[in-house]
């Protein structure tokens, strides 16, 4: 029974985690980007939470502390100071409108149910459920990366991809050791840090956040 | 010989329920916005007075304009034969599955809008355009979004899904059913015509979907038709309540059980009533090229239902 409840609980929270993915690809205003970024993150802390108490990991939960403070307040915060001080922008003409990249967030789910297949039929986890949708994830925040044209918008896009990857990695393996992920935190932090030196650095070159103007000769 | 007293009796209990039900929405969203609003009763006699009246049809018209109102009643009636509304083993269940329900369905909203290109309008050609741009995506949504339940209960009859719902509880928190009835709640709501998708109460013909092809409509023709959108509603609150929520509904056929379905079906209904009224006063109406992509998103979770519910199996 215990076992029955983790597996339909971590499923659930998979899927609302990626639900927020989806959410991104709907959105227009960067505002909303963020917020989606911040949604997911809470409903991923709160599942390392329930993974910790189920499958008897106590170091969990201090990675779902860190988790949050880093990707539910410190995070968005600096987003939203980010945006305030380069306007308030809106993912106006992405490279693939909405309705597609909608069908193609689909796609890449499935593929993604394709891909593990194999590794679902032979695990034994109780996460199984969920490890299709943590690649699928991946796949989403890959898209969102490689689709829109604003800096700001690629940014959240590598945050879910990143939440992808916690995701995949606390279904399949109940936590990696605390040191690795206090690294992968630490990392997190300083690629966000210097995407965000970047990001002032292209607002203040092209007086736009569009990557495609990145390939102009003069502006 | 019960059962099939029972579903005639199932229909004109959805008959005469569809108005009030169009009704409470309307005296409830009225009250949420501080107007006083007309009584939950008025749609009847809306009907009563739209009978009465003379039927005017154009010159222009064929038979299509004509036969459709009794295609658009006839077939919302026809799907209430076939639903779980109080009791789960109805025998005409086994008349047709869910496939049966969504088709139908499609039938009178294809007819509707054959029947808004009819007289030449140029109001009623575009309401039609419109409303098979939205029934295009929300249609197959519709179908996928039941068929992850069927995959989950094996069966596509929708008594026997709600029967095996009934019998085991857990499989509501899955993924793969959380996920279908959002996409049922959106794609019934771009079905029915109520916000974000169409405004049920709108008077700009630039506006409106569902209404620009009823305008050339009147007397008994408007008042059929008006009913079967009322019980469309109904199909599709029903479909909602019963199939994700299923507590209530009776599944053997002793008088205390029916009473109970009755009872249960009548509070679900009030209370996704309720959820609608209260949605349509929080949120505006969506532009009409924003509508594909917010379908395209009901049609994405209906799909990942289906999958998760296939897979998990």
């Amino acid at each position: 029974m215990n076992d029955t409840l983790f597996a339909q609980l971590s499923t659930l929270g998979a899927s609302l985690v990626l639900l927020f993915g989806i959410i991104l690809l709907w959105r227009r205003s960067l505002m909303a980007y963020v917020r989606a970024f911040q949604q997911q993150s809470a409903v991923l802390a709160a599942l390392f939470v329930v993974v910790g108490y189920f499958g008897q990991a106590p170091e969990l939960y201090v990675v779902a502390v860190i988790l949050f403070a880093l990707k539910v307040i410190l995070i968005p915060r600096l987003l939203h100071r980010m945006q305030n001080q380069v306007g308030i922008g809106y993912e106006a003409t992405p490279y693939l409108n909405v309705a597609s990249s909608v069908i193609v967030a689909g796609l890449l789910v499935l593929l993604a149910y394709v891909l593990t297949r194999p590794v679902v039929l032979t695990s034994t986890l109780p996460t199984r459920g969920g490890l299709p949708l943590a690649v699928g994830l991946i796949f989403v925040g890959l898209f969102v990366i490689i689709t829109r044209k604003k800096a700001l918008a690629q940014v959240v896009g590598f945050l879910v991809l990143e939440n992808g990857i916690a995701l995949l990695a606390v279904l399949g393996t109940f936590g990696i050791p605390l040191i690795v992920e206090l690294g992968v935190f630490l990392d997190l932090l300083m690629g966000f840090l210097v995407m965000q030196v970047f990001i002032y650095h292209i607002q203040d070159t092209f007086e736009s956040l569009d990557v495609d103007r990145l390939s102009e000769l003069k502006y | 010989m019960a059962g099939y007293l029972l579903a005639i009796i199932q229909m004109v209990l959805a008959l005469a329920l569809a108005p009030m039900l169009v009704g409470l929405v309307r005296w409830l969203k009225a009250r949420l916005q501080n107007r006083c609003g007309a009584p939950p009763w008025q749609p009847y006699f809306e009907l009563r007075k739209l009978l009465g009246k003379e039927v005017v049809v154009s010159n222009n018209t064929s038979w299509l304009f004509r036969v459709t109102p009794y295609i658009v009643f006839g077939s919302a009636v026809t799907v209430t034969l076939l639903l779980p509304l109080i009791t789960a083993n109805q025998p005409l269940d086994r008349t047709g599955d869910m496939l049966t329900v969504v088709y139908l369905l499609l039938l009178g909203t294809f007819f509707l809008a054959l029947a808004g290109l009819d007289p030449g309008t140029p109001f009623g050609g575009m309401g039609a355009s419109r409303e098979m741009t939205v029934a295009a995506i929300a249609e197959p949504t519709i179908a996928l979004s039941i068929f992850g339940l069927a995959v989950a209960a094996g069966s596509t009859n929708l008594g026997q899904i709600v029967a095996q719902t009934l019998a085991e509880p857990a499989v509501l928190i899955t993924p793969g059913h959380l996920l279908a009835f959002v996409a049922l709640f959106i794609a019934a709501l771009a079905e029915t015509g109520r916000l974000p998708v169409d405004n049920p109460s709108t008077h700009l013909e630039l506006t409106m979907i569902h209404e620009a092809m009823l305008l050339e409509y009147s007397g008994r023709y408007l008042a059929l038709i008006e009913w079967g959108a009322w019980l469309k509603l109904l199909i599709f609150l029903s479909l909602l309540a019963n199939l994700f929520v299923p507590w209530g509904v009776a599944t053997t056929l002793s008088l205390p059980a029916l009473v109970g379905g009755l009872a249960a079906w009548v509070v679900k209904l009030v209370v996704l009533g309720a959820a609608i009224a209260l949605l349509e006063t929080q949120i505006a109406k969506l532009r009409l090229f924003r509508v594909p992509e917010l379908l395209a998103v009901s049609f994405l979770l209906a799909l990942l239902a289906v999958t998760s519910s296939f897979l998990l199996r």
